[in-house]
Order: structure tokens, then C-alpha cells, then sequence
């Protein structure tokens, strides 16, 4: 491999190369009108050399940007190659962006052709159209609704691909200039940009060259032995580098197979179809995972709670210890065979888990009970961290050595530092170009000998494994000097499938306060169960029987955090349920999910000041973003309740993960 | 092992064979009350009513022979043929159909719309009516059915089991009739292709919309008329073969029409709408009365069969109402 | 592989429009309801009623409660026989119907409380709405002879398409009585589309809904009639929501026709802002 990685320096040679020596065997799969149809690696290469000259005849030129809008379309990934292999660079954008976001990042890209998935994607161009006077043509995917419009500027992408299958049809040396075209591109050049979500300011363009994306997926496949004979399931936003590197980077360097899900909805029911043996995944997919298991046994029948009870603590005492080749007495052995039979193996063929070989999880921190919920059911799951600006990889979590609340050890050729304000910084051959257009944001991220700094405070413990507290900036002290890390409380509320997401306050105030959403599918279900009549989350988020339930949960995260030193004095003193959930839409999610803290602080500002007054409710309005764009005003009065706190327990030093 | 442990063994089995028995019935049964909510008191008597018409077609019986002799003063009883009997049993199946298309023309027709105990009383009418035309048609004389099913003790059986018993415990094996073998076989083949139909056919899908939802079933253009005739015929069709394998057992009598009874308690078992169900239902009955008679049977001077299916019944009515699998009763908010 | 892929769209325009129409040119009148009367025992349901419908419009018919708009819609489906007045449908005169004979007739339609087969799935709902189309007989079926398998593949391919253009992927495999009320009534619009009717009937489609479900709905109706052409007919008793995707809406009240125009002039019409405002008939 790495005599060969000398010539194959870009992706559109590793196609060739993967066409040659996979041929016949699958690269792709998509499920569509029901069923998966497959491509194989000659075919793909097929489908996007055509795509490519056709994208060719449009005036796509070296140097050219081509946005791609839409989910996880098998042309939309052609489209990577296609443009690369034209000497152009493939710009994905989140499919779910608002109009202006999405706008800003066209512009910002100079993106001069763009690939849409439907209609609800060309719709959102056409109506900036005025905007981006550098958008030349827009191709789409998906033809339902458009056939009407106006095809001066729009193609669909059957005709763009037809037109390239014409020319090599007519002109015998097309392919070879294809060919030609191909071989000139070098390593270093600019492979794809990807712009960051960023929690605060104006998105970035992390410029990622071929070498980057090459090196890491490449370290990547040696790390966990990746190769052609995985299936993984693409499912991520295109526009995120986990789904870069996992299914286009990793995906042609590995040579596997790359399944595309029917749509956004079926992903559960794709994914046990397929089984992927690689999984990739942010902490909420495994959260959601779990809610649903946890409502699923909530229905079902006692015997079958009770077995499930009673196998998960089985799972619990010895599974873990079991996937890392630890010593488990013999009684527990079997009793863990016995639960792979009746619950194990029939819950991981339930997530599609069945022949997972590893999986990873990443984008930020996991609940550690999750974490090893998972494991203990026998799935390989690890911990990565990682950055848009390393193209992906920093640390990982090697085979064997897990620990919940680490992120692994440094990735193959990679280096760390931890500088004096605690502020992680690492080098590696990963390490973007720079941010396109934005000098000063490179200089204070990237230093001149090529160290990055990630933003996010930690340190590196005895085993040499790193421990992310917080983002570097979000770690807070509250009045009195205790310690206030944000996400580490909200995480703890997380954990309960009844809370969707939390949003933890203190920094520079008295006391730790929270906002809760509700998770309306688990909380629905008990609602249901337990004759609860609601018309909507507002409702439902207000009723006091879902108060209760949520307070007994903050009460839990109190006791939980009495127990440990540090974090004793950021016990959550009053709470709330809001009255909408938090919504990317809205501006309070990042289009990962993450939460803006800074933004939500300011947009409900009255509940705020609720949580650190002595009043028992407060009404708000808030102003709502539709799905189309519409605006229009939500109105409650929410509830404020208040918390017992529990001395520090100083003498109850946490127990370190005891090694396998 | 001891000789006890494997006399149950041997009456679990039994009881297994008569419980496949009462499916069959009991099966007949659901079919028509999922499609048309109507519990068809007659589907006994139209497993009786097949298998004298099975019979009868066999020996080459002349029908309404007393009648055409009393008027007549004739005196035919037999065309003089007799019919081979994978034609009898064509021949009887055509009868089951013309008897269901008569069914829906004559009484279900008029009664649309009716309340279930009008409908109820209307199949009973049916049963005695069908009952007296079976006497009339081919005669009330105890008939025997033969249409060449193995029968008598599984020898196989008994040899393999022989050696399991202790030595002199006096164990001669395990027996089991060989019919009842091929009636389970028979039965798990008529469950499994109505499953396969009713999953994966146009008509069988109509059948199911029927069950689910009359006036949605009409909007997409499926005639309830011809649906109803359907159930009808698939009914008989399935009471034909649990006439057969009854009649092949115990000969082709009266109290044929008496098992419809028993299959009363497996569907308050199984519950009036589900297909397994009535299977599952119709096992328990069918091992809980044998196991009952072998183990108190004696201590209460036995005849236990008679009753213990309806007492089982009894408490299920009282703990469980909707049965094994019927539709659970959900009030939704 | 790629042959199959591309131009899908295409493929189900021509399999999910209507057949019996097919000598009708769009804008061509499909139905015509001429001075139609309807009395159940003495009480008049509709008095002297005449509109048409064209192929491929959208033509609501509203009205405030108990204006007579569900005899309407029985009446235009065959269901109810006017003791006056005529229905003309596809250039042909519409004798008396038997109700499953309604749906062969190129009609299709949808219920204001929905009838759905609870216990079925979404695909075996949609399936058993092809229902008029598949031909082979009990006997074949009963022992699956090739015709009846490939009209089953035939007939499951249509249902994808139907699947696929209402977005109901996820819920394929769901017995529909366990979905929410928004989705019962998509899959009850796939199950009327899968009759590829000439005319396709809704019966207050968004009864119930909340304003984001109504959106969806009126994007799906909206599609529906763009992508096949399909002829819709539809009753509400909201207008608003109706004005915006009708082509032309005929206004009922007390069982008489009291406007029919496009959705501006009917707004402007004075009996139908009194009809609506609750003015009092002398």
C-alpha cells in the first residue's frame, strides 16, 4: 500500500484503481421503490466517468466550486469524483441549512455549479438565485415536481450523464483525455471543502488537500483493519467530514461497499437490512438507539422486561469486560452465553449491529452509560475524537482499551500537546490547508510549525489516553469558585430517555440552572400508556405528572454529582421543561444538533432571569421558524422548580475505570 | 425413564392429535367470523355434511333415494359405480361451493346489516336444515369413511420407543394412530397455504380488508357479496377436511356435528379472530382433556373428556375474555 | 441497472393516471352534474345543484356544515341516485351503481374519518387499493400460477412508486391503525391513487389536522394532480387552505349552490361572505 499510495494521490485514481482490482464486486448500494439495487465497481466507474464528461460539457473546469445540496444519494457521492477527477472542487452544504446559512456558504464558496438532490433543494437555489451571480447551472437528481421549471440553467441529472455517454460515444479520445485529466492531479492540490457548523460567528471553509483526506483515511482502514469486504451505511450529512472520510475517503481506499438508505425515515429498518460492519455514528444516534429499545421494552410484555432486566445485568457485569478479553467466572460466562441467545444477539440484529466489526462514535462526548451499554451487548463501539481541520482523526480509542470517559490514544501520525490554559493542540499529516478566504481565523488556529488548537480543554491521563472536559472557553466558575462544566452536567441529564436535550447555566452566576427538553417519543409513550391526554410537546411539557418524572431525574444528576469533588458545587438548584423543543432551525441547534448556548441564553432571556429570581413560573413568547421558512409566535407560561442539594460527599473518591 | 413419565408422554401426544381435530373445526369457524362477523353455528354440521356427501359420491349413493323411492315406489338406492376417492373428495369440494354460493343467496343476502344474534339464529336454522338434508340426501345410517388414509398404530413408533422403557416396566412403546399423523400434516398444510393465500394473493388480501373494514373494502371496489361466498366455500372447504379426517376416525355419524361444541371452548381459548389461535386453542383442549381424564380422571370416575374443555373455557372467560390472541380490548385516549 | 433507475417519475405518470378518461383532453369536462336533487325521506339534501368538473383541474366544493356536501360528493361517486337531475361522467349518462361497483368506474376516494384496513400494513392497504386492476382469478391464485405471481410483482411496483411519491418509506411494514392521524390519511390518499382513478374524490382531507399536516397534505394533493394529472374533486368546510389549491371551487349552502368560479371570484362573491359569516336566510 504504501509504495502504491505514492502514485494513487488522489480520489479519482483510487477509482480507477479500485475499478480495476474490485470490478465486479459491490461498491454501492441504494434501496430504492423497496428494494437495494447495487452497482459494482466497474459499473461506478461507468456512471461517473459519464457524469463527469457530461459535468465537462456544462463548463465545469479545473478550479470550478460545485455545491452539493442534498442527503445520501449514491449520485450525490458520484458527484465527489466527478468534479475531482475534473480538476474542480466538490463544496457539500448541509441539506438542512436555512436559505441564508446555505446562501452564505454558496457565496462565500464561489460555487459556480451545484448538484441538488430534489426539489425542495433547487427551490431553496432558485430563490437566492439573484444572489449568487457566480451560480452558473443546477443539476438535480431527483425529477418529481420539476419538470415544469424553467431548463435554461437546470438539468436533470439523467440528461448530464447522457450527454458525457454521448461524447465518449462520438469521440473516441474523450476517454483517454478523461483519463489524462485524471492523472495530472497532484496530492497537495484542494481536494473539497467542507464548512464548519461553528457554534458562534459566520461558517468556515476548512480547505482539506488530497494528502489530508488520503493519509487519514488510509491511517484509518490500518488502525481498525478495514477492508473491501465491509458494508457501511451512509447516512450522515454529506456536508459533515465523518461522512467525508467514512463514506467517500475510507470508501475508496478500502475499496467497500457504501449503502445508501431509502430515505432519512427508513434508516433503522436499512441499516438492520444491510448490517454494516463499520459504524459511524455522533452520540445522539446511539441515544436515540437506546430510547427506542428502552420504549419498545416498556411495551412489551413482564416476562420479557423482567428477562431483558435482568440479562442487562449480566451484560453489565461481565460484558464489557468479556469484549476487552478479560477473565469472567465461568457462571457468568454461561449466563452471558445464555443472554446472547434470548437478548443480546436478537437486539443487535434489532439495531442492524449483526456483523458490526467496529464502530465509532464521535462529534462530541458520550454518555458513559450508553457508551457501555452498547459494549456490554458484545458491539465493538470506540470513542474517536476528532476535527473537521485533522480531517477527522485526532485520538482513538485502540482495540482493548476502553474506558468510558477517555478518547483514546493519539492516531497513527499523529502528535499532542496540551498548552498551559489546558487547551488541547495536535499535528498530523491530516491538517487542513487553511480556512478559504480567512487569514486571521487560519493564523489563530493553525500555528506557523503547523499545531492546531481544537478549542477544547483537557488533559492526558496515566494511560496515555486523552480526557476532553469541555470546550475550552465554555468551562466556567460559578460565584463562590466552584468549577461549572456545562456539558458534563448536560450530558448526565442525557442520559434519561425521557430528556431530549439540556441546556446547563452558571458560568459568573450563583447557582447551576437547566433547561430541559423532553423527549416526546419516550415521554409520549408513558403519556399513553398512562392515559395522558396531550395535543402537543407544549402540553405534554407542561403537564405536572412530566414534571415530576424530570425532577426526580435532575434530583438523580444532584446526588450523582455530590459524589464527586470537583463537581459538587455545580448541582442544578432550580429547573425548567421548555415550552418548544430546541430547534437547528430556530438557531438554537448547530446543524449537527449541537446546543448554542450563548444564543439560547440570550432568545429566552426572561426564563433566565426566572431561574435566578425566586418566581415559580414566567411566561415567554418566542418566535418560531417553520419548516418553509414561515414565522410565527409561541406563547407559554413555564413552570420553575426547585432542587435539594446534597452535601459534598468529599470522602467518596470516584473509582477509576478498573482496567480489563 | 419410567413407564408413568412416558404414558404422558403418549397422552401429551394424543392430546396433541385430538387437539389438531378441533383446529380444524375451530378454524372454519374464525374464518367466517373474521370476514363476515358471524359465528356459524352450522360449521359442525357442514363437516358432517361433507363427509356424507363425501361418502355418498364415493359408493355411488343415489341422492334423495328414500324420497325418490316413496314417491316413486322405487326402489334405487345405488347408481351402481363406485367414484375413486380423489374425485369424490373434487366432487364433494364443487358441493361445498354450490352449497356456499346457496348460502349467501338465500340467507345472507336478506340479513345485511342485521344484528349478529338475528345472524346467529339464522345459521342455526341453517345447521338443522343442513342436517336434515344430509339425512335426506344419502340416509341417517351410520356410514364408515374410507379414502385409503393409513390408520391403525404407528408400528414404526413403537419399535423406536420400545427400548426407552425400564426393563420389565411393561412399555410397549409409544402409540399413536397413524391417522391422526396425517391428519396433522394435512392440517399444518391447510394453515400454512391460507396463511400463504391470505398473505400474498389479491383475494386473500380482500378477505383480510373485508375483516377489517366493510365500507373501506367497498370504496376500493371489493364485492362483500362475492367475498362472503368465498369464506363460505373456504369454510367448507375446511370443514370437508376435518369431516374427513373425523369421519376416517370414528365413522361418519351424528355426533360428528357434536365436535362443532367442542370447538366452542378453543375458540374462547384462542379468541373468535385469530388463526393461530384456534390452532394453539384447539391443542390445549385437546392435551388438557386427555391429561385431565388420565391423571384425576380416575379419582372422579372419569368421563372427564365430556366436560373438562367447557370448565377450561369457564375460567378463561373469567381472566381473559378476548382469549390467547383475539383482539386485545385497548381504549385509546 | 441505470435504465431502471432513471425516469421513474415518468414511468408512474403514465401507470397511475386514469384509463376511462383517456379519450378526454385536460381541460375537457369529466363530470357533469346537472340540476341534480336529493331528498332523504322529505328533508332536502340538495336542490337543483349543476357544476361540472374538468380532467386535470382541482375543484373544491365547500360549504359550512350540513351545507349538503357529503350528499354532494355520494352523489357525484355514484353512492347516492338523485330522484331529479342527471350525472354524466366521462361522456356517458351514470346509471344506478352497486357500492363496490363505484370504484370500477374510474372513481376513487378518500373518507372524512378515514376508512382504512387497521390491521394491514401500509403496503397491503396500498396493494388492496390495486384492487380493480388485478385480473386473475381465485383459481390461479389459489395455486400460484406464474400470471397471478407476475401481476402481483406487476401490481407491488406500482404500490413502490406510490410509496415513494408520498414518502411513506419508513411506515411500509406498519399495520396503519398504529400510525397518527396525519399519516392514516397520506396512506388513505396512496391507497384511492393506487386505483389510478380518472377522478380521485376527497372527502375534507384535512379535517383534524394541525397547520404544519395541512402544508404537507395540500403539497401532496397539489403534487399528485401536477406529476399525474389526476382529475381532484375535493370538500372542505375551511376555505382557507382550499382557495389556495383549487383551480375552482363551487360554494354550497342549505343544499343549494350559492357560488362557483375560480377562488377570487368566489372570495368576492356577497351570498358566499354572508354564507360563511353566518348571515341570517329569509
Amino acid at each position: 500500500m504504501d509504495t502504491e499510495s505514492k502514485a494513487l494521490d488522489t480520489f479519482p485514481k483510487y477509482l480507477l484503481h479500485s475499478a480495476e482490482i474490485y470490478a465486479q464486486r459491490p461498491a454501492m448500494r441504494h434501496k430504492n421503490y423497496g428494494v437495494w439495487q447495487s452497482w459494482s465497481w466497474a459499473d461506478l466507474l461507468d456512471e461517473i466517468r459519464c457524469y463527469s464528461i457530461g459535468l465537462q460539457q456544462l463548463g465545469v473546469q479545473p478550479g470550478s466550486r460545485v455545491a452539493l445540496v442534498g442527503g445520501n444519494r449514491p449520485r450525490l457521492y458520484w458527484t465527489f469524483a466527478a468534479v475531482q477527477a475534473l480538476g474542480a472542487v466538490p463544496v457539500p452544504v448541509y441539506s438542512e441549512s436555512v436559505a441564508e446559512e446555505m446562501q452564505y456558504v454558496l457565496e462565500h464558496a464561489e460555487a459556480s455549479f451545484a448538484m441538488c438532490e430534489d426539489q425542495e433543494q433547487v427551490d431553496k437555489l432558485l430563490s437566492m438565485a439573484d444572489d449568487l451571480p457566480n451560480l452558473k447551472h443546477i443539476v438535480y437528481d431527483e425529477e418529481r415536481g420539476l419538470r415544469d421549471y424553467d431548463h435554461n440553467r437546470l438539468h436533470n441529472f439523467s440528461n448530464v450523464q447522457q450527454q458525457g455517454r454521448d461524447v465518449l460515444a462520438a469521440d473516441p479520445e474523450a476517454a483517454q483525455r478523461w483519463l489524462d485529466g485524471i492523472a495530472a492531479g497532484r496530492g497537495e492540490e484542494l481536494c473539497v471543502m467542507l464548512y464548519t457548523s461553528g457554534t458562534t460567528g459566520r461558517p468556515k471553509g476548512v480547505m482539506l488537500s488530497y494528502d489530508n483526506v488520503l493519509v487519514s483515511s488510509i491511517n484509518g482502514n490500518k488502525f481498525d483493519n478495514l477492508d473491501h469486504t465491509e458494508e457501511v451505511l451512509a447516512y450522515l450529512p454529506l456536508a459533515w467530514v465523518g461522512d467525508h472520510i467514512f463514506s467517500y475517503g475510507q470508501f475508496l481506499t478500502a475499496g467497500y461497499c457504501v449503502c445508501c438508505p431509502e430515505s432519512a425515515e427508513t434508516i433503522d429498518v436499512d441499516r438492520r437490512e444491510i448490517a454494516p460492519t463499520y459504524f459511524f455514528a455522533p452520540p445522539r444516534v446511539f441515544e436515540n438507539l437506546l430510547t427506542s429499545i428502552m420504549v419498545r421494552m416498556d411495551d412489551a410484555s413482564s416476562l420479557k422486561r423482567k428477562m431483558f432486566a435482568y440479562f442487562m445485568d449480566v451484560a453489565q457485569r461481565s460484558g464489557e469486560t468479556l469484549l476487552n478479553g478479560g477473565k469472567v467466572g465461568l457462571a457468568d460466562r454461561l449466563l452471558y452465553g445464555l443472554g446472547n441467545l434470548l437478548v443480546y444477539g436478537p437486539l443487535r440484529n434489532r439495531l442492524g449491529m449483526t456483523r458490526l466489526k467496529v464502530g465509532y462514535t464521535a462529534g462530541e462526548a458520550i454518555g458513559p452509560e450508553i457508551f457501555s451499554f452498547y459494549r456490554s451487548l458484545g458491539m465493538n463501539l470506540k470513542q474517536l475524537y476528532g476535527q473537521t481541520e485533522a480531517s477527522v482523526y485526532v485520538t482513538a480509542q485502540p482495540d482493548g482499551e476502553i474506558y468510558p470517559d477517555t478518547v483514546g490514544t493519539p492516531s497513527i501520525d499523529v502528535e499532542l500537546s496540551i498548552d498551559d490554559n489546558g487547551e488541547v493542540l495536535y499535528r498530523s499529516p491530516g491538517v487542513f490547508m487553511g480556512y478559504y478566504k480567512n487569514e486571521e481565523a487560519t493564523r489563530s488556529t493553525k500555528t506557523e510549525d503547523g499545531w492546531v488548537r481544537t478549542g477544547d480543554a483537557g488533559f492526558i491521563d496515566g494511560n496515555g489516553h486523552l480526557r476532553i472536559i469541555d470546550r475550552a472557553k465554555d468551562v466556567g466558575k460559578l460565584n463562590d469558585g466552584s468549577m461549572f462544566p456545562p456539558k458534563y452536567i448536560e450530558n448526565k441529564l442525557k442520559f434519561f430517555p425521557n430528556i431530549k436535550e439540556a441546556v446547563a447555566f452558571g458560568d459568573g452566576r450563583d447557582h447551576s440552572a437547566v433547561f430541559i427538553n423532553i423527549d416526546l417519543v419516550s415521554v409520549g409513550n408513558w403519556a399513553e400508556r398512562n392515559n395522558i391526554a396531550y395535543a402537543s410537546y407544549q402540553e405534554l411539557a407542561n403537564h405536572p405528572d412530566v414534571y415530576k418524572t424530570i425532577q426526580e431525574h435532575v434530583d438523580q444528576v444532584n446526588r450523582d454529582l455530590s459524589k464527586e469533588e470537583l463537581m459538587a458545587g455545580a448541582q442544578i438548584r432550580r429547573f425548567l421543561v421548555l415550552h418548544k423543543e430546541l430547534d437547528a432551525d430556530d438557531g438554537e441547534l448547530t446543524r449537527t444538533q449541537k446546543v448554542r448556548r450563548s444564543f439560547i441564553a440570550e432568545r429566552y432571556e426572561p426564563l433566565i432571569d426566572a431561574l435566578y429570581s425566586d418566581r415559580t413560573e414566567q411566561y415567554i413568547k418566542t418566535e418560531v421558524v417553520f419548516e418553509d421558512g414561515r414565522r410565527g409566535e409561541l406563547a407559554a407560561t413555564v413552570k420553575i422548580g426547585d432542587m435539594q442539594i446534597y452535601d459534598a460527599a468529599a470522602d467518596q473518591p470516584q473509582p477509576l475505570q478498573a482496567s480489563a | 425413564m419410567s413407564a408413568n413419565f412416558l404414558y404422558t408422554i403418549e397422552v401429551i401426544l394424543n392430546g396433541l392429535m385430538a387437539g389438531v381435530m378441533y383446529s380444524l373445526v375451530a378454524l372454519g369457524f374464525v374464518l367466517i367470523f373474521k370476514a363476515s362477523g358471524i359465528f356459524n353455528y352450522a360449521q359442525g354440521v357442514m363437516a358432517l355434511f361433507a363427509a356424507m356427501t363425501l361418502v355418498g359420491i364415493q359408493q355411488g349413493q343415489v341422492p334423495f333415494a328414500h324420497l325418490i323411492n316413496a314417491a316413486f315406489g322405487t326402489k334405487i338406492h345405488h347408481f351402481g359405480w363406485t367414484v375413486p376417492a380423489l374425485m369424490a373428495i373434487l366432487l364433494t369440494l364443487v358441493v361445498m361451493i354450490l352449497f356456499a354460493i346457496l348460502v349467501e343467496r338465500i340467507v345472507l343476502k336478506h340479513l345485511v346489516n342485521q344484528e349478529p344474534i338475528i345472524l346467529f339464529m339464522a345459521t342455526i336454522g341453517l345447521a338443522y336444515f343442513m342436517e336434515g338434508m344430509g339425512d335426506l340426501m344419502w340416509g341417517s345410517e351410520l356410514k364408515t369413511l374410507d379414502i385409503g388414509l393409513p390408520s391403525g398404530g404407528s408400528l414404526w413408533l413403537e419399535e423406536a420407543t420400545v427400548g426407552w422403557g425400564a426393563e420389565g416396566s411393561g412399555f410397549y412403546g409409544l402409540f399413536i394412530d397413524k391417522l391422526d399423523i396425517v391428519a396433522t400434516g394435512v392440517a399444518l398444510a391447510l394453515v400454512i397455504s391460507l396463511t400463504l393465500f391470505s398473505q400474498y394473493t389479491k383475494t386473500g388480501r380482500a378477505l383480510r380488508a373485508v375483516a377489517d373494514d366493510h365500507q373501506a373494502a367497498l370504496s376500493v371496489g371489493i364485492s362483500l357479496r362475492k367475498i362472503w361466498v368465498i369464506v363460505w366455500a373456504i369454510a367448507g372447504f375446511v370443514a370437508m377436511v376435518a369431516g374427513i379426517m373425523w369421519g376416517a376416525k370414528s365413522g361418519v355419524q351424528f355426533s360428528l356435528s357434536l365436535i362443532a361444541l367442542k370447538a366452542l371452548p378453543v375458540l374462547i381459548l384462542g379468541g373468535f379472530t385469530s388463526i393461530p389461535g384456534a390452532i394453539i386453542g384447539g391443542l390445549i383442549i385437546g392435551v388438557g382433556e386427555k391429561l385431565f381424564e388420565f391423571s384425576i380422571g380416575p379419582m372422579i370416575g372419569g368421563a372427564t373428556e365430556n366436560w373438562f374443555a367447557y370448565v377450561l373455557a369457564l375460567v378463561f372467560l373469567i381472566f381473559r375474555p378476548q382469549g390467547l390472541f383475539g383482539d386485545k380490548i385497548i381504549e385509546r385516549v | 441497472m441505470t435504465t431502471t433507475q432513471s425516469n421513474s417519475a415518468q414511468v408512474s405518470k403514465s401507470v397511475i393516471s386514469g384509463r376511462a378518461s383517456a379519450a378526454i383532453q385536460p381541460g375537457e369536462e369529466l363530470l357533469r352534474v346537472e340540476n341534480v336533487s336529493l331528498a332523504f325521506g322529505g328533508v332536502k339534501a340538495l336542490t337543483d345543484i349543476s357544476f361540472d368538473i374538468k380532467k386535470g383541474e382541482v375543484r373544491a366544493i365547500i360549504g359550512p356544515n350540513g351545507a349538503g356536501k357529503s350528499s354532494m360528493l355520494n352523489v357525484i361517486n355514484g353512492f347516492y341516485h338523485p330522484q331529479e337531475g342527471e350525472v354524466w361522467f366521462c361522456g356517458k349518462k351514470r346509471r344506478s351503481l352497486k357500492p363496490h361497483q363505484i370504484a370500477h368506474q374510474g372513481i376513487a376516494r378518500t373518507f372524512q374519518n378515514i376508512a382504512l384496513f387497521k390491521g394491514m400494513s401500509t403496503l397491503d392497504n396500498i396493494m388492496t387499493g390495486r384492487f380493480t386492476h388485478m385480473r386473475t382469478n381465485l383459481l390461479m391464485q389459489a395455486i400460484w400460477r406464474g400470471a397471478a405471481e407476475r401481476e402481483e410483482i406487476e401490481n407491488r411496483q406500482v404500490a413502490e412508486e406510490i410509496i415513494d411519491f408520498l414518502e411513506i418509506q419508513a411506515i411500509r411494514k406498519t399495520p396503519v391503525g398504529r400510525l397518527p392521524y396525519g399519516l392514516q390519511k397520506r396512506v388513505e390518499l396512496g391507497r384511492a391513487l393506487a386505483a389510478q382513478p380518472d377522478l380521485l374524490l376527497l372527502d375534507e382531507p384535512m379535517a383534524g389536522m394541525n397547520i404544519e399536516e395541512k402544508e404537507d397534505m395540500s403539497r401532496f394533493i397539489l403534487d399528485v394532480n401536477d406529476e399525474f394529472g389526476t382529475t381532484i374533486a375535493l370538500i372542505e368546510h375551511d376555505m382557507g387552505v382550499v382557495m389556495d389549491i383549487s383551480d375552482r371551487v363551487v360554494v354550497l349552502d342549505y343544499g343549494k349552490k350559492i357560488g362557483d368560479g375560480t377562488p377570487t371570484e368566489v372570495r368576492s362573491n356577497q351570498a358566499v361572505v354572508d354564507a360563511y359569516l353566518g348571515v341570517a336566510h329569509d
